[in-house]
Formats: C-alpha cells, structure tokens, sequence
C-alpha cells in the first residue's frame, strides 16, 4: 500500500480551518494596509492602484534621495615619490623593440601609468616620428589576455615551482648530452645576446634559431654571398635623386619604415622655394603604401620580378661596360630601358631596393646597385641593420629536427611559430616530441598553448632591455610600470635558470653598460645618462671599400630556372596596422583602416577589376583560394592598381589564440608561404575558386574611390611648379556683384576697422604638407591614444559609425574626366558613374589627412540648438560635450564630415570590450580629457588639452610660448612631419611661413567656412610621357 | 592741510613713538616665544627626548654659564674636551646641536621657562567646538510672531461670532445651523470664491518658485563637512601654527591638484610633535599607522589613509590650480573659504558652473609683470581704454573649451 504522509494533524482531521486554507494559495497576511496606514476597520480598503500609487511615490523620493553626491575617498602616497607630482605627466626614455619593429620613444606617464608613446627626438632614426603599431603598444600593456602568472600545462603555478622544475628538466638534458633550442625573433639587444651566450655556457647543447615571421633571409644570403656578410644593409635614400623599389614596401613595412618613411620625405619637400625632388619608381604587383606614393609605378605579376632584374641588370651593365648576363624580360623591356637610363644618368644618387626573399634576386640588385655606385652614397653595409636577422633554413632544420626526436629542449621566445610558420603543423607536431618546451610569451598564444610551460615575459614598459638597432647605434629601454602580473623578463628566466651570479636583469644589464663607460664620465654616470637619454651612439663603423664577389651569372640562370608561376599567382603581404599579427589583439591597430583598401578588421584577397570582371565576381564575394594543398576561404576585394593574375592576402590575421579583439578576425594566409631555394617565398602560384558562401560584408570606412571632378587633393608636376609654383593650385573666385573674388574675401561680419576676426592672443591651425604625407595612418592611431577615441567594431564600422578624429581619405584618380566625358559619349548621368570608378589600368592614389577643420565662419556651430559647439578667441571650434543634446544637426552641417556622434556608452557597454570596458583597458585613458558618453557629439579638439597645458606652462614661466613646444599628437608622430600645427599669430612661426607658401589652399574653399586647417599641393615628379608609357 | 600735518607730526614725534613700539615688542619677548621659535623643534620643555634631551630640570645638570657656552657654540666645547659635554654628543649619535644666535639674556629668559615649566595637564579629548555651532539659527523671533498672530486671529474671530450671536439674539433673526468639519470649508470656500483663488494662484506660484531652487540645488553640496579619517584640524595647523598652505598642498602651484599631503610630509613635523593639543597622541598615532613608525624606525607596513574628498569638481569640467594660484595669483581662501579657521574643513564656496563664472568676469588678470600678457595687454588696452578692467572674460575665460575638454 501506498504511504501517505500528512502535512500534520490538522490535515489528517480534515477541519474547517485547514479546509478553508488550503484553497488559500497566499496564507500569510500581507500587510498592505498597515504599512500604508490605513485602520483595517476603514470602510476604503485600499486597491491595486494605490499600491501602485505608493510604490510609485516610494521610488520618486528613492531617486530624489539618490541625488545626494556620493563619497569620494583620495588616497595620497604614503610617501610620495620626489619626481612624481600627480597631475603632472612625466616622460621617460625608452624602446620599442618586439623583434618586428623598433623605435626610440618617450613614455608619458601619468600617476605612474604609461598612457602614451611619443617619438625620442635625441634618436637619429626616428626622432620624426613612430609608427601606427609603435603607437598602440601602449594599448597592448593593458591587454586583459595577457598572462597573469607562470602556467604549467594549464594550470598557474609559482615561479619558484618554475623554476624548480624547468632546472630540474635542464640539468637532467644537460647530463644526457640532449639538444636545447633557443627559436627567438631576431635580437638585437646586445645584453640580451650576452643572456643567451651565458646560458649556452651552462648548457653547452644550446642553439640560438632566429626566426622571423616575415623573413629577409633572402637578403641576407645574398649579402653574405656578395659581399661576405650576413647583415642587412642601412639605407640613407635622402641622399638618393632616383629610388627603384621592387615589391618592396619600404616607407610602409620593410626593415625600419619610419626612418625610410622621413629620409623619403626629407628630400620630397618643396619648403622654402625648393624646386628639387627625388624620383620614386615602384615595381610591384599589389598595390603598396610604398607604391601608391611613387611617381610611377609598373604593375608586374610576382614571379616576374626575377627576370625584370635580370632584364635592368644586363641594361646598366651594358652601360657600365660590364658582362652582362643571361635571361631578360621581354614584356617590359621599353620601360626598363628608360628606367635604366634615368638610373645610369644618376649613377651616384640612384638606389634600387628590392623586397623579395629570394637570394638569386637580390645578388642581382646587389650587382646593380655595385655598378651605380649605391654602396658608396646611399647603401651601409657596415652601419648596418640588426633587425632583421632570421635564417630560414635553420628554421627548417629545427622543424626537422624536432620531429626526428633530436631535440630535447624548445625555449620559445618572441615568436609564434604555431601561427606563422608556413610549416605549422609539422612544428606542432614537432613541439609534441620534445621533452621540455617553454614559451615566453606575453600569453597564453598559439604556440604557448603547446608548451608545457609558459613563463610569461612583461611588456617592454615594464621591462630593462637595450637595442643595437643599427651597427654602433643603441637606444636603451627602462620600466614605467610596476609589473601588472606575476610576470618575468625572459632574460630573468634565462640567468635564473643558467644559475648565473646575477640574477636581476636590471643589476645584469647596469653591470654590463657600465663595463662600457667611455673614459670621459664614471661608469654610474654614464648608466645614468644613457638611461635618462635613452639613445647612445658608439663606434659607429668607418665606411670599408666595397668588394662584389656575387656571382650574377649564377642568380640569373637560377631565375631563369624558376618556373614561371601559374595564371594566377597569390601573393602575402604585410599591412600597416595587424603587421606580422603579434599585436592582432590591439583593438587600434585592428579598427585602423588599412591606408589602401580603407578596410578594417578583416583580411580579403585584392583582385583587380578586370579579373572581377572576367570571374564576374564582386566585392564580398567568398573565394576559396588553394595553393598547392592549402586553401582559404575569403572575401574579395576589388582593388585597383593590383597586377593582373595576381591576386594578394594580408598575413597576421585568423588569430586563434590572440585574445577576445583579435581572435578569428579574417584568415591566417601564413600556410601559403612556400619554402624555394632555401628561403621562404611570399608568393606561389594558386587558384581561384568562387563559392557559394553568402556575401560577406567588409568593413570599410570609405566605400568612395575618387574625387569626382573636384579639386579636393590639389595636384600638379615637378616641372609645372618649377615654371609656376601656383601650378596646380589656381585662386578660387567666384562671382560677386564687384566682380570675381576670393571667397575669403567676402565676409558679412568684417567691418572697415575689423577685418576678419578678433584673435588677439593666439591663433592656432594646422598645415598638411600633402606631398609628405604618406597615408601610413601612425596619426589615426596616436589620436586615439591621446584622445580617449573609443574603439566601437567591425559591426559599427559597417554602419559608419567609426570614432576616429582624424581619418585619412584616399583617392584614385579616374579614367573619366568632366572634359573627357564629350568625346566618351556619356550623358550627365553615365558620366558621374564613370567618373566614381578608378583607373582600370594604374590608378595615380591620393592620401589626404581630414579633421575638423575649426572653421572660422563654421557651419556646424549655426545650427547647434543648445551652443553646445561654438568658436574660441584662438581660432577652434569648441564643443562642451555635457551641453550637448545630440540633435546631430551638426554633423549635418558639416561639409567635412568629421564629427561623430556616440551612439552608444561604448566605456560602459559590454558589447564593445575594446578600450575603456575592461578595468585594465581603463588605465590607458588620458585623464586630461573626458571620456564622452552616449548620445553626444565630438570631435577633433586641435589637442586642446596639450594647448591649455603649453600655454599654462608659459605663463608660468613668464613667456611667450615659443614655437613647436606646443603639438598635437597627429603632428607630433607624423613620420614625415606632414602636418604642422601652430599659430597664426606668430608671423615667424613655421606654420606662418608655410601659410604663405604657393601650394596653399584650403579644401573646400569656395563655401567660404575660412579653416584653420590648410593644404599644400601634391607634387608629382614625372613627366607626362613616362605615366602612358 | 600739509601745514597742518606738518605741525602735529615731527620727527621728534615719530621717533618717540618708534621707541615705545620696539621696547614692547621687546619687552613681550618672554621665554615661551624664544623656546618655541628657537628651541622647540628639537626639544621639549619638559622631560622626554625630542631629537635632543628634554630640558627639564637641566639647570640642576649643568650651571647656568655652561648651558650658555654650549647653547652659543657646542662644537667648540666638545672640542675642546669637556667631559659632560662629549658625553652628550656621544649620546646623541654624534649628532652636534646647531649653534644658537642669542644673548646671554635672552638664553635666560629660556632657561626661566625651562625651570617654571609644568607639563599640561592632559584635557580628555573634546569634540572641536565649531563642530557645536549651528551654521543657520532658527528663526524664533518669526515663529513666535506667527504664533501670537494666530492667537489673535482665533481669539478676534471668537468675540466676532459671539459679538454677532449676541446682535442676532437681540433682533431676533434665528440663528444659523452650525456647519462642522468639511462642510463648514466647502461652505466658507463657495462664499469667498475670489479670496481662494488668490490664496490658491500665490500657493502654486510659491511653490514653482521653491520647487525650482530645490531643484537647482540638487548635487550642489555647499558646506558638505565630511568627517575625516584622522580629526585633522586646519585650525591648529594653518591658523595657530601659521604653516603655509603650500606647505603640505605643494601641488597648487605645479599641478592641476593641489594634492592631499602623503604621510611623509606629515612626519616632518610629527617625527618630533608626537602629542597634540586636543587629542594627545591619540590622532597622531594614526599617522605612525600609516607610515609604519614604531616610534624610532620606519616598519616598512605602510597604509594609505583614505581621506573624503571634500572638494569635488565634476569629470566633465578641467580645473587646473596652478593656473589660479600661480598665475592668477589668487588666494587660497577665495574658493576654500577661511580654512585656518575650520577645525573640520568644509566646501565653503557653491562651486557651481555659475560661480566660476561670476569670478571669471570679476577678476582681474594678473598681467603686470607676465611676459606671456604683455602684449596682450596692450592690445586690449588699446581695445578697451585703458582705465577699463581686463578681466578673465575679456581673455577669453569664459569659453566652453577653457575647461570642457
């Protein structure tokens, strides 16, 4: 029988009372009435409606109580350091170094956190400027992915358990005789090199392999074979008159971009009355940063560099008197026989640089060069380049070697060659045979993931390090930041583990420099200044004669061995902002627009307009691309000016392991690498595939690609200016009843006794030097830092809805023309479609930096309802983001379009975890400037933090703030110092003098809102017969 | 008029009067002041050790001739071998006492105190007596005038009713039915229709008006007076000590924070001032606590102390005190109020957005003598005649991005 259980006695006598509850499903009184104050004996017993009532007055007054201020507590240092004074900023020398890169910078701190990363103007390499990746390393500190303490297999241990059993495995290798490998990026840090060379000491089985992701092995092989040195040579291309660049983007990613970006630009600048310039001749088959800035560029397929060398080798020889070798390239033979008389009337100021991998290419630009005289003048094989040092085939043959069982030790230090290896998988499947593996990765990374230990390296802000960048020149690093996690300088590890008697890299790498001191100042001194300084310079080699041992005749009839690639060949290219991915994770570099495609947060295959045409396949169509047995599925992009048959993929994206912004963002193209003659090779034949993938939508900031007919980016030749210097940029009138005026000189507010307007103290604008200006985006990126400029997404980039202050618009210029419309036989119609399409051929490309122009007669300020945007005495316009109401009528007004509305709270919303969500993130913010919320305007302010706090400065100081002390960030990294800020009111300031110049002009004049921002004509060097030839 | 002067004031006069001034000043000089002006930093009056002995009973150690060669010139007696004297500098950690530039009276004049002095009594702690005094009174006076007003009204309105019941009774008109409670409003309302309106319009109007000032002053926390984790007194500090503001608020003059002095600085003093006045050592030894001294030795356990912050600017506006204290030259006091005489700091000043600008267009800058103003000031000299005042409006001072950034 069943059992019954009662709920107790009531139940089980069944009386009234329970009867009468139990169908009372809420027996417990409630008490309403009471808490409201009504007698239960009142006849108005009181209703749903007046709870709601009260409830309705309870949370008014809650709310109106909540208006009370909340408590803010300040907590002062206990004891305060002497050189910190919160409030103010504080600079400290340091180097950004990770191996790919390298810069000089000055860390601004603020209350002991490094919020910015500003140009080292005491280095000789890069006191111009920084880069758009050195820019965001800042952001990269902050990373919420970065390991947080020592992992082994997973799970976190202590460094001390590290260390204990990582000796432990070593000492137990040790006795059997077994292999360690060292695989490192290149390293140029001298002590660093000392580390190493300590712990092979204690481990005599030890080899240092030097991989790159992005290789120059090529280079290097051919130098040893030239001239029997493996180095990589430095560069002076200011001193060059003619610049041949083959497939190599050297201003935007090859071996020191930021110093070629301001030697390229140095004798570019038509300032003060110069009418000289260089001459730049790109041979590539995508288009590049470097390539779309040159004079003139060909378009060839990848695989027909080799022959086009071999082709202008045979011609200058011809010239010089010398054999000439076999081979040559038929198809481009009329260019490379002007290409090679320009280059031999140079002899002396003419250099050819050649981005290819491949040894046999780069002996024969080693010959040519030989024979212009290049070493002399322009190329320094012994002041030469420690960046870039990999070696590819002992890459290979540690590959090998691991997955023969011979290596018993893998350390792994700053690379990933999980990811970047062409040959991953076996590297992976390698890592698996080897008893000890170590990482000392910034974080849990593809390659990480793998080792059994991770004994996390700190940031290079956190870190002591030193930097040979270049043979003789040195730059030191030193920390900014206490150590945000339980993390440890590799070098550490390496001197902890090899039991050395120093165990502090910093007490290692102090000894080290001080040993170093010249007999002039005491070793303490001397640590001191280099630090403070953070740049030294020391026997700088003296030039030794040049010997060309290379063997032409060899690397000819190796290329012409090489088997002419397929219909369609796949070439891997580096973009400015993701680079080699190390910093896929950084939400800046990935929202920074890639200066060509103008696309963000994706990678894609650029196919030319005509092969879209013949595959009919449009922009977002998925491909599947296969090279050899790899393939990749990706959107297309229809990109002008790319080789035809040749279609290109950025590398560094389809991070897996990168952390939340940067995983699985596009495609990791670093498989198709092939490995030919003992290099690695950026370009393969492959095939093309249309899929039946549905569209896929990429995220462009600019979806135009020319100016339509209008005069935005005002452009003329070298020999126009030279007759003319108003050349290209005529005055614009318009019609007024007086007759033709300039627009500026019609002005309903100016009075006979007040022309204009009243700036009686300062008059602040910016000056953009559009023949300097390279697009390379450092600028976008430094704005964000200094600015707080949130980072919103690939979703909202899709929907416009982009931060940034600064953009750079990039034009092509047209086939069709409003004169050449006519004789197309185009209507009004026809013609503005024709005109919006690009050349189908060579397309001339246009780089134009737009912020807020701070008009002086702004539209936007008009229409504001609130005044919630209005002008200063000192020319900017001013916006007062808490009086905003966000009614966007501004944006409306304005002709530029640079304003941006905060459509969401992007520091506070979980769907943007970019730069301001996370706590960690947080410690990035400039505290100078506010960080906006949602629903209002903003936009560029001309850094009105940094002219507040220059001015300030001087009143302290009792003076007038003298020119260039004060810059805006923009300005401040440009590597070519394209933009110059300053005031007008000064007559002797750089931007005074500039202003007066003939190239000149303001965008958009004709509408007469009177900037402060002004442009200066773009200067080609050519002649129109070289551009159809 | 000059003639005048000329008669009543001369020389001879002033000179008489410059006597009499100095001789009191002199005369005031009594062995407190001297102790505390030259002493005190280093000694105590009474018998603990400071950095140098306390000077109790120090006349019964040594005479009074020997105190004298000692305090003029130490040095010179260790070296010249005195037994006692070596004694004490070996004592003191080798540690020489700075020679004193003062007479022999006024060294007795010191040593008189020392003798007479008797160590206070300690006073068992009180609350600060600002603390007690309400800020606002209660008006009484209005209250009480209310109240006997409507005491009257009631007792007038009484004899009035019984004034006419008694009328009615004597012509005879039956008297009306006594109306109560509600009944007895609505039928006085529905009679004085026009009065109620009125009553009711200057109701409503009192009440916008007020509800709009509630309003306006809401998040504005004028004479917020939080209570602070140490019962730091401005008052003792700032106002008896006379210690410069910039002294511990160093920041005013570099930085847009003044900044809330870090404990070290707080131990310049309070190494050797190790009781205050009102709070024994009970206050300072929360200082020790945080710094970590155990009284001879720094710990190293440090605890920052978590002060209210009393002064609060919202984000979304950019102060910057150098530019006020150092160059406009303004005084602490102006936005602070009378700190030196606050025991409890309070925000004295609304610092509301419309107080800024009310000094923005009163103040004058502070151009004389800048070189980043002189010529703007000429300029504006020329634009706005001489005599007129350049104020911080006529720079520019009162546009958004001065301090919206």
């Amino acid at each position: 029988m069943e059992k019954k259980y009662w709920k107790g006695i009531e139940e089980l006598n069944q009386t009234p009372e329970f009867l009468k509850q139990r169908n009372n499903e809420f027996q417990e009184h409630l008490p309403i009435e009471e808490a409201l104050g009504i007698k239960a004996s009142s006849p108005t017993e009181s209703t749903r409606r007046d709870f709601l009532k009260f409830l309705g007055f309870g949370v008014a007054a809650a709310s109106l109580a909540a208006c009370e201020t909340p408590i803010r507590k300040s907590l002062p240092y206990v004891v305060k350091p002497e050189d910190i004074m919160p409030g103010v900023p504080n600079y400290y020398a340091s180097t950004f170094n990770d191996g790919h890169d390298y810069a000089s910078v000055l860390v601004k701190t603020r209350e002991g956190r490094p919020i910015k990363i500003e140009p080292n103007d005491l280095s000789t390499l890069n006191s111009t400027g920084t880069s758009a990746r050195v820019q965001a390393s800042v952001l990269s500190l902050y990373d919420n992915n970065r390991a947080k303490n020592p992992v082994a297999n997973g799970n976190s241990i202590s460094w001390s358990t590290l260390d204990k059993e990582v000796k432990a495995k070593l000492a137990e290798i040790n006795a059997n005789n077994g292999n360690i490998r060292i695989v490192t990026a290149s390293i140029n840090s001298p002590s660093t090199l000392k580390v190493l060379a300590d712990f092979k000491a204690a481990y005599p089985t030890t080899e240092v392999v030097t991989y790159d992701a992005i290789s120059f092995n090529g280079i290097l092989k051919a130098n040893e074979l030239s001239f029997g040195k493996r180095v990589m040579p430095s560069y002076n291309i200011d001193k060059a008159k003619v610049i041949v660049g083959i497939g190599c983007d050297f201003i935007g990613n090859w071996i020191a971009p930021v110093t070629l970006a301001a030697q390229y630009a140095k004798n570019r600048k038509l300032k003060g009355g110069n009418k000289s310039m260089s001459r730049h001749i790109q041979i590539e088959s995508t288009l590049t940063l470097t390539g779309s800035n040159a004079d003139d560029r060909i378009r060839v397929k990848p695989s027909e560099q080799g022959s086009i060398v071999v082709s202008l080798y045979n011609k200058v020889a011809s010239k010089a008197g010398a054999s000439t070798v076999t081979g040559g390239n038929a198809t481009y033979d009329a260019m490379l026989t002007k290409l090679a008389d320009e280059l031999w009337a140079n002899k002396g100021n003419a250099v050819l640089m050649c981005g290819s991998n491949s040894v046999a290419e780069q002996t024969l630009v080693n010959g040519i060069n030989v024979l212009l005289g290049a070493y002399d003048a322009i190329i320094d094989l012994d002041k030469h380049c420690n960046l870039k040092k990999s070696n590819d085939e002992a890459f290979a043959k540690l590959v090998t070697d691991m997955n023969g069982g011979n290596v018993a030790a893998l350390i792994v230090y700053n690379c990933n060659p999980a990811y970047t290896a062409p040959n991953a998988k076996e590297f992976i499947e390698g890592i698996k045979k080897v008893s000890l593996s170590v990482s000392f990765a910034e974080k849990q990374d593809e390659t990480a993931a793998l080792c059994k230990y991770l004994a996390p390296d700190c940031h290079y802000l956190e870190s002591w390090n030193d930097a040979e960048p270049f043979n003789g020149v040195y730059s030191f690093c030193q920390p900014t930041i206490q150590k945000l996690y339980k993390t440890r300088q590799a070098q550490e590890s390496l001197l902890a583990w090899s039991g050395a008697p120093i165990a502090s890299f910093h007490d290692y790498i102090a000894t080290y420099w001080q040993g170093l001191a010249p007999a002039t100042s005491t070793p303490n001194q001397f640590w001191t200044q280099i630090i403070q300084t953070g740049v030294y310079e020391s026997g700088i080699p003296t030039k030794t004669t040049i010997n060309f041992v290379g063997s032409v005749a060899d690397a000819a009839s190796k290329i012409a061995t090489q088997k002419s690639a397929g219909e369609i060949e796949v070439l891997l290219y580096e973009k400015t902002g993701i680079g080699n991915g190390n910093q896929a994770n950084n939400p800046w570099l990935q929202e920074l627009p890639d200066p060509i495609s103008k696309v963000c947060w994706d990678n894609y295959v650029c196919i030319s307009p005509k092969m879209a045409a013949t595959k009919s396949l449009a922009q977002g169509n998925v491909v599947k691309v296969s090279v050899g047995s790899q393939s990749l599925t990706l959107p297309v992009y229809v990109q002008p000016g790319i080789a035809e048959g040749t279609i290109a993929i950025a590398l560094g994206y389809g991070r897996q392991k990168a952390g939340d912004a940067g995983n699985n963002v596009g495609k990791n193209a670093y498989p198709l690498i092939s490995f030919v003659d003992g290099s690695m090779q950026y370009y393969a034949a492959g095939k093309l595939d249309k899929t039946t993938e549905d569209n896929y939508v990429l995220a462009a900031t600019q979806t135009h690609h020319t100016m339509m007919g209008r005069a935005i980016v005002k452009e003329t030749t070298l020999a126009e200016y030279a007759k003319n210097p108003k050349a290209g940029n005529p005055d614009v009138l318009i019609e007024t009843p007086e007759g033709k005026q300039r627009p500026k000189d019609i002005d309903i507010w100016a009075t006979t006794t007040q022309p204009g307007f009243d700036r009686p103290n300062h008059s602040w604008g910016l000056g953009i030097d559009l023949n300097a200006c390279i697009g390379c985006g450092a600028c976008v990126v430094a704005c964000n830092a200094e600015n707080n400029v949130a980072v919103v997404g690939k979703d909202e980039v899709n929907r416009a809805r982009e931060m940034h202050w600064i953009r750079i618009d990039r034009y092509y210029s047209s086939d069709t023309t409003k004169e050449n419309a006519a004789s197309k036989n185009l209507g009004a119609l026809s013609m503005y479609g024709e005109m919006e399409k690009p050349s189908v051929e060579n397309p001339k490309v246009f780089f134009q930096p737009v912020m807020c122009q701070h008009c002086n007669h702004a539209p936007c300020e008009t229409v504001c309802p609130v005044v919630a945007t209005t002008h200063s005495s000192d020319g900017l316009n001013m916006m007062a983001y808490n009086r905003c109401v966000g009614t966007r009528y501004c944006a409306n007004n304005c002709p530029y379009k640079v304003r941006r509305f905060n459509w969401f709270n992007y520091a506070e919303n979980a769907k943007f975890p970019y730069t301001q969500y996370h706590q960690s993130e947080r410690m990035v913010l400039n505290p100078d400037v506010t960080v906006r919320s949602r629903g209002v305007m903003e936009k560029c302010s001309m850094c009105i933090q940094r002219i507040q706090s220059g001015k300030l400065t001087a009143k302290k100081e009792s003076r007038r703030p003298v020119d260039g002390e004060i810059n805006t960030a923009c300005a401040q990294t440009c590597p070519t110092n394209a933009i110059t800020f300053g005031d007008f009111t000064d007559k002797d300031s750089q931007i005074s003098v500039m202003f007066k110049e003939d190239r000149t002009y303001w965008l958009l004049e004709e509408i007469n809102v009177q900037p402060s921002v002004f442009y200066q004509t773009k200067v080609w060097n050519h002649d129109n017969k070289t551009e159809k030839a | 008029m000059k003639l005048l002067l000329k008669n009543h004031l001369n020389l001879r006069t002033v000179l008489l009067w410059v006597l009499v001034l100095t001789g009191s000043i002199a005369y005031g000089q009594n062995g407190e002041a001297l102790f505390n002006a030259n002493c005190k930093a280093c000694h105590s009056p009474g018998a603990d050790k400071v950095v140098g002995p306390g000077l109790k009973d120090v006349e019964k150690r040594k005479d009074r001739a020997w105190l004298t060669k000692w305090i003029k010139n130490s040095s010179a007696l260790i070296k010249s071998g005195d037994a006692y004297a070596v004694k004490i500098y070996e004592e003191y950690n080798k540690t020489a006492m700075p020679a004193q530039n003062l007479s022999d009276a006024e060294i007795g004049q010191i040593l008189d105190y020392c003798k007479d002095f008797k160590p206070p009594v300690a006073k068992a702690p009180t609350a600060p007596t600002g603390d007690e005094k309400k800020d606002e009174s209660f008006p009484w006076f209005l209250c009480i005038g209310v109240f006997v007003l409507i005491v009257l009204a009631a007792a007038l309105n009484r004899v009035q009713k019984g004034l006419r019941k008694v009328m009615r009774d004597k012509q005879g008109i039956p008297q009306p039915v006594e109306l109560k409670g509600v009944d007895a409003a609505w039928s006085w309302a529905k009679g004085n229709k026009k009065l109620l309106a009125i009553c009711l319009l200057v109701l409503a109007v009192w009440g916008s008006v007020s509800g709009w000032y509630a309003l306006s002053k809401i998040g504005i926390t004028q004479g917020y007076k939080p209570e602070q984790p140490i019962k730091f007194s401005h008052k003792l500090h700032a106002g008896d000590n006379g210690i410069q503001c910039l002294y511990c608020h160093s920041g005013a003059e570099k930085s847009k924070h003044a900044n809330i002095p870090s404990v070290n600085v707080c131990m310049n003093c309070h190494k050797y001032v190790k009781e205050g006045p009102v709070y024994g050592k009970e206050e300072i030894s929360k200082i020790y606590a945080a710094v970590g001294w155990d009284g001879s030795a720094y710990t190293g356990e440090q605890k920052p102390v978590q002060w209210v912050r009393v002064h609060n600017l919202p984000d979304l506006a950019y102060f910057n005190h150098s530019q006020h204290v150092k160059v406009g030259k303004i005084e602490c006091q102006k936005c602070h109020g009378d700190v030196e005489k606050m025991d409890v700091v309070k925000q004295d000043q609304p610092l509301t957005m419309g107080w800024c600008i009310e000094c923005h267009r009163t103040t004058e800058v502070k151009m004389e003598g800048n070189g980043y103003y002189t010529q703007l000031h000429e300029t504006l000299k020329k634009q706005y005649g001489e005599s007129s005042k350049l104020t911080v409006d006529k720079i520019g001072g009162l546009e958004c991005a001065r301090c919206h950034y």
